[in-house]
């Protein structure tokens, strides 16, 4: 299990990961600042 | 989130195991405007098929997030008529994380799910119920209010 959360940064691979594996997305809209 | 939230064991596990976690910049246009995000962190369930199911705005702790993504993913199956699935899930958040700001729409939605998928009405009176014990002046509570004559 990873020690981090390993996001993914494209929305059209989150998706068709998602679609692969069956598994809805978290999608986090975030601030950096 | 970064600080407290996201490096917790726990959290990094849940993610894992029940999502595909996707992170994009507050003003990553299209999507920004698509999702019209005006605040951060926004956080959204998304099914495979980029329809929303669950949306969130501002700080979760840890204890407060497991049974917030709980939900999105019990709304995430109701909306798509699969209601054993979004049983298992939002069961999993009452039993688990029953005083959590979750809870009550969990409870609501326990109800709402058992009735649609048994036509039985004793479970949305159940949940009215459950909700007037623990949750008297919450917004499910009110929302429920016609099922106690049920």
């Amino acid at each position: 299990m990873a020690e981090k959360i390993q996001w993914r940064t494209e929305m059209d691979d989150a998706l068709c990961q998602g679609q692969k594996v069956g598994k809805p997305i978290l999608l986090d809209f975030f601030n950096p600042n | 989130m970064d600080t407290v939230t996201y490096p917790e064991s726990k959290v990094v596990r849940f993610i894992e195991e029940n999502f595909i976690p996707l992170r994009l910049l507050s003003d990553s246009k299209p999507h920004s405007e698509k999702f019209n995000i005006k605040w951060t962190p926004t956080l959204i369930t998304l099914s495979p098929e980029a329809q929303e199911h669950h949306r969130t705005v501002g700080f979760f702790g840890p204890e407060e997030l497991i049974p917030s993504l709980l939900l999105g993913l019990g709304k995430y199956h109701y909306e798509n008529d699969r209601f054993d699935e979004a049983l298992v899930r939002l069961e999993q958040l009452v039993d688990g994380y029953g005083k959590s700001g979750s809870a009550p729409e969990a409870i609501f939605l326990v109800g709402v799910c058992s009735y649609k998928r048994s036509h039985d009405a004793k479970p949305l009176k159940a949940a009215y119920e459950k909700l007037s014990a623990a949750f008297p002046d919450n917004e499910w509570t009110k929302r429920a209010y016609p099922y106690r004559l049920l």
